[in-house]
């Protein structure tokens, strides 16, 4: 919920009887689950009957607001070539 | 040979603010000798160049328009050429370069432009950046001026200016301020006359000490708690842990903070308590999506070995970037476990 409120995009969230978030929101239907052990996921994310795998959280919220935002474009880390401070 | 890495300082601030006045003054200051001056001066024909009295040598004036939206490798190809000067002894020494924006530039991207540009980067340090807030107006331009906003966020030091003209500064200009960026601490310039050790001195790493300060720098003392106001879009708030947060888990929440909200994360500067290397804390500093590589300092400033990060930000709630840094922490522990 918080996620939605920072992206300031619509929605609910809510947890299903067996432990999964569901999320309702831009006419989408995502539900996220753990992983069933031995995968080399964490999380499933199903948008709208797909299924697919997560490495992470980092990579759950990418593909969750990748499905609400319409908007997103994600913007990678660049990192400075200049030092902080001078070694 | 090692050489000695020069720190370069933003002078911002709306126009008419005071920049110049300012900087004038403090060009007479014998500390302030050695410095060279860039002043970005937006509009066919530039003025401020004329009124500051620095040696011709050592002042460039960038007249091409303004820094922060189309300019930026002429800023890093100006500090090149000028360093190129220095070396060859067609300029007179300097150890300090002062860049005076243009009263409608977004710092931002002339700091990510310090920070990222290979041909300057291992001969410069990005020094402190002032902006310059008019007492009579400010108050006024902040309400309406979006990238004045902006300047005041991402100061390390706010000097007030024309406080003859408008009297003792108004509460609703310090509380707005304050709101914007209250780790920063707030100076008097008297017809630009100021305190001068007072105005650069908020840098990370002093070079004639080679020492660092971070508490100066995060003016932690300030940022125990967060300022804001609900209908304001910039904020600045402080995240404090105690617990120590892995190295992984930080790079994670970097990524994720700049993957979200990258353009509405105008700064954040940070002394953070990592778990594999506990004795040697990692200093960190980013604008927008652009991040310095941790800097490890030999040890604590103090007993204090809490995290702290400091977050200047736009419509980014502080309640996502606790709960973010928390799950991607815990998330990142279970997976240590599990291996």
């Amino acid at each position: 919920m918080q996620s939605l409120a920072a992206w300031r995009v619509a929605g609910s969230v809510a947890r299903a009887s067996d432990g999964a978030l569901v999320i309702d929101g831009a006419s989408k239907d995502i539900r996220i689950d753990r992983a069933p052990p031995r995968l080399m996921f964490r999380w499933m994310v199903t948008i709208d009957s797909r299924k697919r795998g997560a490495l992470s959280l980092v990579a759950v919220l990418r593909q969750v607001r990748e499905a609400l935002d319409p908007r997103y474009a994600a913007v990678r880390v660049r990192i400075a070539v200049a030092p902080l401070v001078p070694s | 040979m090692s050489i000695e890495a020069i720190p370069v300082s933003v002078l911002t601030g709306f126009l008419g603010s005071g920049k110049t006045t300012m900087l004038r003054h403090l060009l007479r200051q014998p500390e302030f000798s050695r410095t060279a001056v860039i002043i970005n001066e937006f509009g066919e024909v530039g003025l401020d160049h004329e009124l500051i009295e620095a040696s011709e040598d050592s002042f460039i004036e960038l007249q091409t328009g303004c820094l922060c939206c189309k300019i930026r490798t002429d800023l890093a190809q100006t500090l090149g050429e000028l360093l190129q000067r220095r070396d060859e002894g067609r300029c007179a020494p300097f150890d300090r370069i002062v860049i005076e924006t243009s009263g409608l530039a977004d710092p931002a991207p002339i700091l990510q432009t310090l920070m990222t540009d290979t041909n300057i980067a291992n001969r410069l340090v990005l020094g402190s950046v002032v902006t310059t807030v008019d007492a009579v107006n400010g108050a006024g331009t902040l309400e309406r001026e979006g990238v004045s906003q902006k300047q005041v966020a991402v100061a390390d030091r706010i000097v007030l200016t024309k406080l003859d003209l408008a009297g003792p500064a108004k509460p609703v200009l310090l509380r707005r301020l304050e709101e914007l960026n209250a780790g920063a601490p707030v100076l008097v310039a008297d017809h630009g006359r100021i305190d001068s050790p007072l105005v650069f001195s908020s840098s990370l790493y002093d070079p004639q000490t080679k020492s660092t300060d971070v508490n100066a720098w995060l003016a932690q003392e300030t940022h125990g708690h967060s300022h804001t106001r609900h209908d304001a879009d910039i904020k600045a708030y402080a995240i404090v842990r105690q617990e120590p947060i892995q190295a992984m888990a930080l790079t994670l929440f970097l990524e994720a903070l700049a993957e979200h909200c990258g353009h509405d994360m105008l700064r954040l500067k940070g002394i953070v308590n990592i778990l594999e290397n506990p004795d040697r804390p990692a200093v960190i500093h980013g604008v927008q999506h652009v991040f310095h590589a941790p800097a490890w300092l030999d040890r604590w400033p103090s007993d204090n070995r809490s995290s702290r990060i400091v977050f200047i930000t736009r419509r980014v709630p502080q309640r996502w970037v606790e709960v973010l840094l928390e799950a991607i922490n815990e998330e990142v522990a279970e997976v240590a476990a599990d291996w």
